[in-house]
């Protein structure tokens, strides 16, 4: 395992008395594709936001390639692409101006930020669409324009929240390969989801958080131990009901 | 139908009063208003009966009801489900039982209520012998005109108040009414006072109104007092006969509504090309994406447009009045300047989770004073010409030209203080916003109001007291030439107000630095 880009030590959240986050400690090696699986109110987004510097935690600490997200946040967002579950974006900016806004912002010179944003919006198939408004976008154009904006000043460690809810099998497919891509050349990518699917066919690194705690992390195929991933994450969070006895109406059989 | 949907609303009213203590006062409050508007309603239209323009008022208070009836649910599109067809689409409904539910709905609640017995005042002021029959029955169809009126119009303009553009709208449409409530509280009682306007005025108004709904309604009463029994039961005819076209175009309407739900909205592009500003690094950037919002976004336009109004309405009374107060001029400079630092004195609210995009990028002091300052170039620049030219016409207006100049330079230091304020503001109390029934502008969200109010009085006691200096220097320099007087006075003023504003920069950078994640859950827990 390479040096860690993403170390959590003891990260914990409360809200009104309520362990949202019950200290967890993460470690992601540079150059890892790595999901974050759990079920609705795990925790993964309470978690991602921590380590992204948006939310402050209670207890524990994250470094990112080095430096610490609450120590030095300036130096921590300059190597960080956040893509957060619901697009936050600037409704009234066109998708060119979106990504263009990202770029300066991280410093990069406006005629170079441009340039990125053309660039950008073209793998993402956004071209067309480049001088519409965000406000007219559909869910999966925002998750693309989002997903954009965290790239632009190409950051080595990037942070995406559920990256695929909305988006289109295609939209989907351009987003793995950029992903992948991006991997490739030594980055350092850490989602989350609870499509199962998905986080077995692109990850290298898999961890389970459930109730606000890891209960599993490791490579993929250590975390799924010859089952799918699918099998063995509902034998890690236990099914949550079974009971459909009251439900003998439902069914065409039954009117 | 009619029973289940006048249940569902009824329901509706029950949740929201379980839901918080906020929304039991604000039932409390709206059906304390409803029960004192009928009362003076009522009382109003009584005492019409000496008057022998009665008819004539009965008319405009009638078309002022119809009109509220037009525009309020225009502002609580949106918010109210019942109004919407949409939510109906998918049930196995028959357009004519949702017609008659929709309209038995309608007529439920404190508002129609009040509505109706406010109406009835007519009783009183205009009927009399068997002209009483004719205004219960005039002033049932009045209501009725109201309501199919009120559901016509807003099933129409379903597809577009579904829209980002019809919520635009309905945001622009803030301001006029703003304007005429504010010319109805404060202008219309001191042109009474001072004897300019009287029922007199309004003699002669119905020779048109008397052939739109409200004026038959109220005309048909009229005749039946009258003896011309022939002439009133000709108006209610008419009045009945306009219902029931109206009733025809909301059913075709509704019709064409419930197919049309997923109508997506129709989107425009931007013809600019790139951001401006791109020399300027960060603050650039901030001041870019800030002055494309005052353009795009209609709520930044219409606080504009409030602040502009506030400066008139402060001024009205000498306008209007027969007593000139020329240095009124100088207090609307001072309420301008407040209320526009006020009325942006919470970006962080009013960006909503946006900001978590601007707050991925920063985090120092240095960016933190990019981001203050880069707005506040872009509202300086709209409001310095804005102030400075409202002044100057109010001089204008006050015929007291100089005193729109002394107080053109007191709204410039008024100005650097109010964005020092609501640059201090934005990081001490930031409040999450939200939308509320009854008004399209983005509010406080319920349990902040402490927070919008505290800040709105903070900026304004600050203003006031900041501009002190310059409204003493221009008083101690009055009888010096106006040519040696205003460069000097207009300098001073600017310079103060842009130390004023350079240090609110600064201090709201130092606090702001360490509460970055505290602002992105405000900006997250903000729905706009």
């Amino acid at each position: 395992m390479g040096e860690p880009a993403i170390e959590v030590l003891g990260l914990r959240k409360s809200f009104d008395k309520k362990d949202a986050v019950a200290g967890i400690d993460l470690e992601i090696a540079a150059g890892s594709l790595a999901g974050l699986v759990g079920p609705n109110g795990a925790g993964k987004t309470t978690s991602l936001s921590m380590m992204t510097g948006l939310l402050r935690p209670d207890a524990g600490r994250c470094v990112i390639n080095g430096h610490d997200v609450w120590a030095n946040p300036s130096a921590a967002k300059a190597v960080i692409g956040v893509v957060p579950a619901e697009a936050r974006l600037f409704e009234r900016l066109s998708g060119e101006e979106v990504l263009e806004y990202a770029g300066r912002l991280h410093g990069l010179p406006a005629a170079e930020a441009r340039k990125r944003a053309a660039q950008l919006l073209d793998v993402l198939d956004l071209t067309a669409d480049a001088k519409r408004l965000v406000a007219d976008y559909s869910t999966g154009m925002r998750k693309k324009a989002a997903l954009g904006c965290a790239l632009i000043h190409n950051p080595p460690v990037l942070f995406l929240d559920e990256p695929l809810e909305g988006v289109d099998p295609i939209s989907a497919d351009v987003i793995r390969r950029l992903l992948k891509r991006l991997v490739g050349t030594g980055s350092t990518v850490l989602f989350s989801s609870h499509v199962m699917e998905l986080v077995e066919q692109v990850c290298d690194h898999v961890s389970v958080i459930d109730k606000g705690k890891i209960v599993a992390t490791g490579t993929t195929d250590e975390v799924r131990g010859g089952k799918t991933l699918q099998q063995a994450f509902i034998d890690l969070v236990g099914p949550r009901s079974t009971d459909e006895e009251g439900l003998s109406w439902l069914g065409s059989s039954s009117n | 139908m009619a029973r289940l949907l006048v249940e569902l609303k009824l329901r509706l009213v029950r949740n929201a009063l379980r839901s918080s203590t906020a929304a039991q006062v604000s039932f409390l409050v709206s059906t304390t208003c409803a029960a004192l508007a009928a009362i003076g309603t009522f009382w109003l239209l009584a005492q019409l009966r000496p008057l022998s323009s009665s008819v004539d008022l009965t008319t405009v208070i009638f078309s002022i009801f119809a009109i509220g009836w037009l525009i309020a649910p225009i502002f609580a599109f949106g918010l109210d489900g019942t109004l919407d067809p949409a939510t109906m689409a998918l049930y196995p409904l028959r357009t004519r039982q949702l017609v008659v539910g929709l309209l038995a709905a309608s007529a439920v609640g404190a508002w129609p209520a009040a509505n109706m017995l406010g109406l009835l005042g007519v009783t009183i002021g205009l009927a009399r012998g068997l002209g009483v029959l004719f205004a219960f029955i005039a002033v049932a169809l009045q209501v009725l005109f109201c309501i199919v009126l009120s559901r016509f119009v807003i099933t129409s303009m379903a597809r577009l108040l579904r829209s980002r553009r019809g919520k635009d709208l309905a945001i622009f449409l803030v301001v006029p009414v703003f304007a005429i409530f504010e010319f109805l509280i404060q202008v219309i009682p001191r042109a009474v006072a001072s004897g300019g306007l009287s029922p007199a005025s309004f003699a002669g108004v119905d020779s048109w109104m008397r052939w739109l709904p409200p004026g038959l309604a109220a005309h048909s009463i009229q005749d039946a007092s009258t003896g011309h029994l022939g002439d009133a039961v000709a108006r209610l005819g008419l009045l009945v006969a306009v219902i029931i076209v109206l009733g025809v175009l909301w059913v075709r309407s509704l019709g064409r509504a419930l197919v049309s739900t997923d109508t997506t909205t129709g989107s425009s592009r931007v013809h600019n090309a790139a951001l401006p500003l791109a020399r300027y690094g960060v603050r650039g950037a901030v001041a870019a994406r800030f002055l494309r919002y005052q353009g795009r976004d209609p709520a930044s336009l219409a606080y504009w447009a409030i602040v502009v109004v506030i400066m008139f309405v402060c001024s009205a009374s000498t306008i209007v009045g027969p007593h000139q107060h020329p240095a009124v001029v100088v207090a609307s400079a001072v309420f301008g300047a407040a209320f526009a630092g006020s009325l942006h004195a919470n970006p962080v609210g009013q960006t909503g989770p946006a900001f978590v995009f601007e707050a991925t990028a920063l985090s120092g002091r240095r960016e933190l004073r990019a981001y203050f300052s880069g707005q506040d170039v872009v509202f300086g620049a709209i409001a310095m010409p804005l102030l400075v030219g409202v002044c100057l016409v109010l001089g204008e207006l006050v015929r007291d030209p100089r005193e729109g100049f002394a107080a053109a330079a007191v709204g410039l230091a008024g100005l650097g203080a109010a964005l020092a304020m609501s640059n201090i503001f934005s990081v001490v109390l930031p409040y999450p916003m939200q939308k509320r029934a009854g008004n399209p502008l983005p509010q406080q969200a319920q349990g902040y109001g402490g927070h919008a109010f505290g800040a709105m009085i903070g900026t304004l006691v600050c203003v006031a007291v900041a501009v002190i200096p310059v409204i003493v220097l221009g008083n101690l320099t009055s009888s010096v030439s106006a040519a040696i007087r205003i460069p000097v006075l207009f300098g001073l003023a600017a310079g103060y107000g842009f130390g004023l504003a350079w240090l609110g920069v600064r201090a709201a950078a130092i606090v702001g630095e360490g509460k970055l994640p505290e602002l992105c859950q405000v900006a997250m827990r903000t729905s706009l």
